[in-house]
């Protein structure tokens, strides 16, 4: 016990004394909540041009069209379909909401039927995503109250001020998540380091088993990753405020299984090479655009075709999901479950790669 | 870990001279086709140095490493302090203490935190401070091992061979690449060790360095041993001749000289004269005498004895060390 308390102590100084591993994780999140908390901070708080068709005419409508205007995060146009759709074409509204004939009857004898339909304008993802997060929680505002009280439509008004999100409040969990990436994935560097440099060749003479020298890196690194977490997460709060909605607890969880995803794939990809400088090249080749397309700076759920098709694939896709649902949305487990289970088979898979291609000398 | 003291370094209690400490029957390794090593057997006893002496590719270290238990031998076994590596790999690398050809270790990690981080894999282990003392690194406990020089990584990698107080040291060439005073330096401590009652095996190309301090020596060539005896033993066996060499003036005969005591052939030209014994030293002190006696001024007295190379030359046709040779 003694001696795999020093060993995960050495490891944990190796990794401290690695530099560039510091600086493109903890540095590289730093600067990105620095930038987007001072320059773009505010910027996400630009209302969200909603254009709201009313086919039904009713009471409901109106109040529902009413308690809109009230939102702070919402500019409301009122038309015709026609020409709020053009609008939407050419970028002067982010969403079109369009209340469709017998709504209001619908919702008042009992709800079954009525539905709301929203046009996206997806050229701008950010918008998008906050237009979505927006009105997905007017609808469940209106539904809860259809389906606990009866009288007038009433929203959530939590759930309001929830989405009305700021660039930086965005980004600070995205943050998180691309910290473990960065400071994770490049223990392939360091396994196949020792590889190339006959280090774990010495190692082979002492009674030292290669496990047990694998698993105090990875501990190290996963100390590391947290007590990383710890500072990036403590700066986010005590300079830009942001709010953490969710379980503390199920975030620490889910930081503590992000890791684990990491460090499983970047031991995967350690098997595949000879070369230190290779094995980091090809970290740099993923983590690189997965930073982008995992949605650690903005949002990219309304992405399709081939590139959401890669963007479903992602591990660091489904960590900033998870991390963002917990921190921006107070979402418990049912939300990211999902999320969790794919990380999780990431975890299983890079595992038995690992088992079939590792070779420690 | 528990931290033991240096001195139990010097702790081997009067052991049996005789006793085997490590006994290696018929080793094989094979790489594809080629074999690199073909039936190496040999026996080193306690408080031994022995050596492996042989050209480059010659299996030294293929040998050393299937003992040590960093390569699965495709033949033979190897008793290590009477354990069997193939069964008991792990007890047998607690007692032994390995220096590698090249070592290279954590660059993260000093000097200090490099033998301490070595230490805390045996249940037992020396202080870095006193080890740093041994090897005569103290002054770099804090650098980090890029930073240190040849010699200086070389003593470092010795070091970290003796942190579990091994009862047997494997060192695959020592002094490959250190200039003439760090080998002395390494020299010094690897005789040190045998006072300490250490089991040391080497392998070496230096034919001087294994002269100077192995009591037994092995000649490895192309996968086998194809002699193994003391230095003095091998040479003996070549029945080898010393060779004299010096000029005397005065009208030396050669017909004289060659009547000198042990005196087996002699060549002459302008006063120069080369002569070749059997026994060195009462031909070197008749020659002397001669000289002496007959007032012949005797210059550019040379006198060679035939080394480890000859033995090499002799036994395979080729040149030990044809690089430097």
């Amino acid at each position: 016990m003694a001696t795999f308390f020093s060993l995960v102590r050495a490891n944990f100084v190796m990794v401290l004394r690695q530099r560039a591993v510091i600086i493109s994780s903890l540095g590289l999140a730093v600067i990105s909540v620095l930038v987007f908390g001072y320059l773009f901070g505010d910027g996400g708080a630009a209302k969200i041009q909603l254009g709201v068709v009313d086919q039904d005419h009713s009471a409901t409508s109106a109040q529902l069209t009413s308690q809109l205007q009230h939102n702070d995060s919402l500019a409301i146009a009122a038309g015709n379909q026609g020409d709020e759709q053009q609008a939407l074409k050419n970028g002067k509204r982010d969403a079109v909401l369009i209340i469709p004939a017998g709504f209001g009857a619908q919702l008042a004898g009992g709800g079954a039927g009525a539905h709301l339909m929203v046009l996206y304008n997806q050229s701008n993802p950010v918008t998008a995503a906050q237009t979505k997060l927006a009105i997905s929680a007017i609808v469940d505002g209106i539904n809860r109250a259809a389906a606990n009280q009866p009288g007038p439509v009433t929203l959530d008004e939590q759930g309001v001020a929830a989405k009305n999100l700021r660039n930086i409040d965005y980004v600070a969990p995205g943050m998180i998540g691309m910290l473990l990436m960065w400071a994770n994935l490049t223990v392939a560097v360091q396994l196949v380091f020792w590889r190339e440099q006959g280090i774990t060749r010495r190692l082979a003479a002492t009674p030292l088993a290669p496990i047990a020298m694998i698993t105090g890196q990875l501990l190290a690194r996963l100390l590391l990753s947290i007590a990383q977490e710890v500072v990036l997460i403590a700066l986010a709060v005590w300079l830009f405020n942001i709010q953490i909605y969710g379980n503390l607890g199920l975030l620490a969880l889910v930081i503590v299984l992000g890791a684990v995803t990491m460090l499983a794939i970047g031991f995967a990809v350690s098997s595949f090479f000879k070369k230190s400088q290779a094995a980091n090249a090809a970290i740099l080749l993923v983590s690189f655009p997965m930073m982008f397309l995992g949605g650690s700076y903005f949002p990219v759920n309304g992405i399709s075709g081939v590139m959401g098709t890669i963007i479903h694939a992602l591990p660091l896709y489904y960590l900033n999901d998870a991390l963002r649902q917990i921190v921006n949305n107070g979402a418990g487990w049912a939300i990211i479950q999902t999320s969790v289970l794919v990380l999780a088979a990431w975890i299983i898979a890079s595992l038995l790669v690992t088992w079939r291609a590792f070779r420690w000398q | 870990m528990t931290q033991v003291e240096l001195h139990s370094l010097s702790g081997a209690a009067t052991p049996a001279a005789s006793e085997i400490m490590l006994d290696v029957q018929s080793l094989v390794k094979r790489y594809g086709s080629r074999t690199a090593v073909n039936g190496v057997s040999f026996q080193v006893r306690r408080g031994e140095i022995f050596g492996l002496l042989g050209p480059n590719g010659a299996g030294k270290t293929t040998t050393l490493e299937m003992i040590e238990g960093i390569r699965t031998p495709d033949g033979g076994t190897a008793l290590v302090g009477g354990l069997d590596i193939r069964k008991e790999k792990r007890a047998v690398q607690r007692i032994i203490g390995v220096q590698l050809q090249a070592t290279s270790l954590f660059p993260e990690l000093n000097v200090q935190e490099t033998i301490q981080f070595f230490g805390a894999v045996y249940p037992k282990a020396l202080k870095a401070k006193d080890l740093l003392a041994l090897v005569n690194l103290s002054e770099k406990a804090r650098a980090f091992p890029q930073d240190l020089s040849g010699g200086q990584r070389q003593r470092l990698a010795l070091a970290l061979a003796l942190v579990n107080d091994p009862q047997i040291i494997f060192l695959d060439e020592p002094t490959a690449g250190l200039d003439p005073q760090s080998r002395r330096m390494l020299w010094d401590t690897v005789l040190s060790l045998r006072e300490r009652g250490k089991t040391v095996i080497l392998t070496t190309h230096y034919m001087d360095e294994a002269q100077v301090l192995c009591d037994r020596i092995a000649i490895l060539d192309q996968g086998q041993i194809i002699a193994l005896d003391t230095a003095a033993g091998l040479i003996g066996r070549l029945g080898a001749q010393s060779t004299i060499d010096c000029k005397l003036d005065g009208g030396a005969q050669a017909s004289e000289v060659s009547e000198l005591p042990g005196v087996t052939k002699v060549r002459e030209a302008n006063g120069r004269f080369v002569l070749q014994t059997r026994q060195m030293e009462p031909t070197l002190l008749a020659l002397l005498r001669y000289a002496t006696e007959r007032g012949s001024a005797l210059t550019d007295l040379q006198v060679r004895t035939p080394t480890l190379e000859d033995v090499f030359l002799d036994l395979t046709g080729r040149e030990l060390r044809p690089e430097q040779a």
